[in-house]
């Protein structure tokens, strides 16, 4: 009724902008329509918050209902809404009782902090070659190096796990048997994340001036000696990001990590196992699963928080490398 | 000169076969030195990737051996090829079922493609907006952008998880959703519905993949276009439509590419959310024969899934090389 009015007075005073006398018969949302009409800016504005909390409602919303799960007591556990039915902490314990979940914690922890630590040592030698030696070879192999990132992990898991369960023999000696082992997932989820880190790292060694290089050298410091006393600690950034990532991917990685071992804690199994261990034949323990769920999520989303930019940076780098 | 003595002496300090090593490394040529250095890399990437990829060729070239102690049985040639594209394998070897169950190979590249297809295209969209919010400047835009990042960062088993929970009967408010948009009661066991779902599950972790690489594109683009079109006269829409898109188009067309290589080795999520037997997808299918001893035959989907994703994949190499042609 009161929009009637605003429209009949804004089109017979069009010169009027949202003026006193509007203000004082029309209805709160009749100004601000006028007002918008009169000032585009301001319906962009309003389009923006609105697409904003649709987006930050969309991506945060799982993580709130997971929550929600989690702190809804085993008994309570149907037709779960918006709120828990019940409150129950008392599930972030019992994830720690009912399954050695801090013992998978510790070995996606170990995995992902170790492979970290060899990748950025390799991807540290190729990435100083890449970037900063012109030899013959240099362009094939790094397209080379291109084409494994792409690999699927399936098209070389069945030679891989004869290879990791002892099964070939390489002029009379077989393979060791590194199914159940670390190594067994350290392996192919460093040699698939590593190309990522050389091309990340490959452009933040290109960077260096060639004068801090040779300045290093004439002091008298080996090539080795240049690489990792200049050309690294001038490149922490680049270093911390593929860091970041690998850890990140390698933490993250399901294939190898669902599929090198037996799922047994004291065989080395990941989070992975921990996770979809509580769910078995007899029992579902959803508000576990949520649980863990939430804990198994801590380490990655602390470093979030603390390393977007470096996520931002190496993400689009490594991608867009062009 | 003389530093270069303190260093020989320097070096001798320490064991003898360290500082031999140290300077043979130190007289080899640029071309040498950097050979040394790859050396540990490509080491590991080709016992890891290269030759077992060549090993799944050999495998998928013989036939299947189920009771010897042999893993595969005599050489067949490209006969686990032919079997797999005519579906002569089918009932004996391919154990999933879904669009048409007697032809488990076509359903897992059907699956696999109707998943690369409509996840890449609605990450893209959504990607977009997500990016085109970020572009601006507003207070907390730091939050919302460690927001937006969260999904990507997420584990696969753990975002498989938390989508398992929401369409699981009885327990999540998803179920009810679905039924009210038509889906049935138990929409994870039904391959025809899980299927959307665990497209529901890839777009809300990986657009925030696209919308990052799109974001440096969107930044890349000089702002004073923006001021030139708007003395212009040109309105919102016609500033995106006729200078943004445009200008991001190259860095779009290579996040997609770049995701439909990372969409089509799906198996995470496939295998957490539906189970491989609901859901099967080229590597589902790869790993559900390779569990039944068909050695052979798993070689073989392994292959073509490597082969179809090699194929994609040198589009963008081709292009690499052309802008790297320099170096």
């Amino acid at each position: 009724m009161s929009s009637t009015t605003g429209d009949s007075e804004t089109s017979s005073e069009p010169a009027e902008r949202g003026g006193g006398r509007d203000a004082d018969d029309a209805g709160p949302y009749t100004r601000w329509v006028r007002r918008s009409i009169d000032d585009p800016r301001r319906t962009y504005r309003a389009m923006f918050y609105v697409v904003t909390i649709f987006f930050l409602v969309t991506t945060l919303f799982p993580f709130y209902w997971l929550l929600v799960v989690a702190l809804t007591p085993e008994d309570a556990l149907s037709n779960i809404g918006l709120t828990p039915n019940g409150f129950n902490p008392g599930s972030f314990v019992e994830v720690f009782q009912v399954l050695p979940f801090h013992v998978y914690m510790f070995n996606s922890f170990v995995i992902a902090l170790s492979t970290t630590v060899v990748v950025l040592v390799l991807a540290s030698f190729a990435g100083y070659v890449f970037g900063r030696i012109d030899f013959p070879g240099r362009a094939p192999l790094m397209l080379l190096l291109l084409a494994i990132s792409f690999f699927p992990p399936a098209g070389f898991i069945i030679p891989l796990f004869q290879l990791f369960t002892g099964n070939v023999e390489v002029l009379g000696v077989s393979s060791p048997m590194l199914f159940n082992t670390p190594f067994a997932i350290m392996l192919p989820a460093g040699a698939l994340y590593m190309p990522l880190s050389i091309f990340i790292l490959t452009t933040f060694y290109g960077q260096i001036p060639d004068g801090l290089e040779d300045a290093a050298r004439v002091e008298g410091a080996t090539r080795f000696g240049a690489l990792f006393r200049v050309i690294v600690p001038l490149s922490a950034p680049g270093v911390a990001t593929a860091g970041v990532l690998t850890f990140i991917y390698v933490y993250n990685e399901f294939f190898f990590s669902f599929l090198m071992t037996n799922g047994e804690a004291e065989n080395w199994a990941p989070l992975v196992w921990g996770i979809l261990g509580y769910q078995t034949q007899y029992t579902a323990l959803y508000n576990l699963m949520a649980a863990s769920s939430i804990i198994g999520l801590l380490p990655v989303a602390i470093l979030v928080v603390l390393a977007q930019e470096k996520i931002i940076s190496g993400l689009t780098s490594g991608a867009l490398k062009e | 000169m003389s530093s270069e003595q303190q260093t020989e002496s320097d070096v001798q300090r320490r064991s003898g076969a360290y500082a031999g090593a140290i300077r043979w490394a130190e007289n080899l040529n640029d071309t040498q030195f950097a050979y040394l250095l790859l050396l540990p890399s490509f080491l590991l990437l080709f016992v890891i990737a290269i030759a077992p990829l060549v090993m799944t060729f050999d495998l998928s070239l013989h036939s299947d051996s189920l009771r010897g102690a042999q893993q595969v049985g005599r050489f067949v040639g490209l006969d686990n090829y032919a079997a797999l594209l005519t579906g002569r394998l089918d009932t004996v070897a391919l154990p999933n079922p879904f669009v048409d169950p007697s032809a488990p190979f076509q359903s897992a590249l059907f699956v696999t493609a109707i998943f690369t297809v409509v996840s890449i295209l609605l990450e893209t969209v959504i990607g977009f907006g997500q990016a085109l919010v970020l572009d601006q400047d507003f207070r907390g835009r730091r939050w919302v952008r460690v927001a937006i990042i969260l999904p990507w960062a997420v584990p696969i088993v753990i975002q498989g998880m938390i989508f398992y929970l929401i369409f699981t009967p009885g327990i999540g408010f998803g179920v009810g959703v679905a039924q009210a948009i038509g889906f049935s009661g138990t929409p994870l066991t039904n391959p025809a519905e899980a299927i959307w779902l665990i497209i529901l599950a890839d777009v809300w972790k990986t657009s925030a993949f696209m919308a990052l690489l799109i974001l440096a594109g969107l930044q890349s683009i000089d702002r004073s276009l923006y001021d030139v079109a708007k003395v212009a006269g040109a309105s919102k829409w016609q500033q995106f439509r006729l200078v943004t898109l445009p200008l991001v188009l190259p860095t779009l067309l290579v996040a997609m590419l770049f995701r439909t290589l990372d969409a089509a080795r799906i198996y995470g999520l496939a295998e957490t959310m539906a189970g491989c037997t609901t859901v099967p997808t080229l590597s589902c299918l790869v790993v559900t024969t390779f569990s039944v001893r068909r050695y052979a035959t798993a070689a073989a989907v392994a292959f073509v899934t490597a082969a179809i994703i090699g194929l994609i994949a040198s589009i963008y190499i081709v292009r690499f090389y052309r802008s790297e042609g320099g170096i």
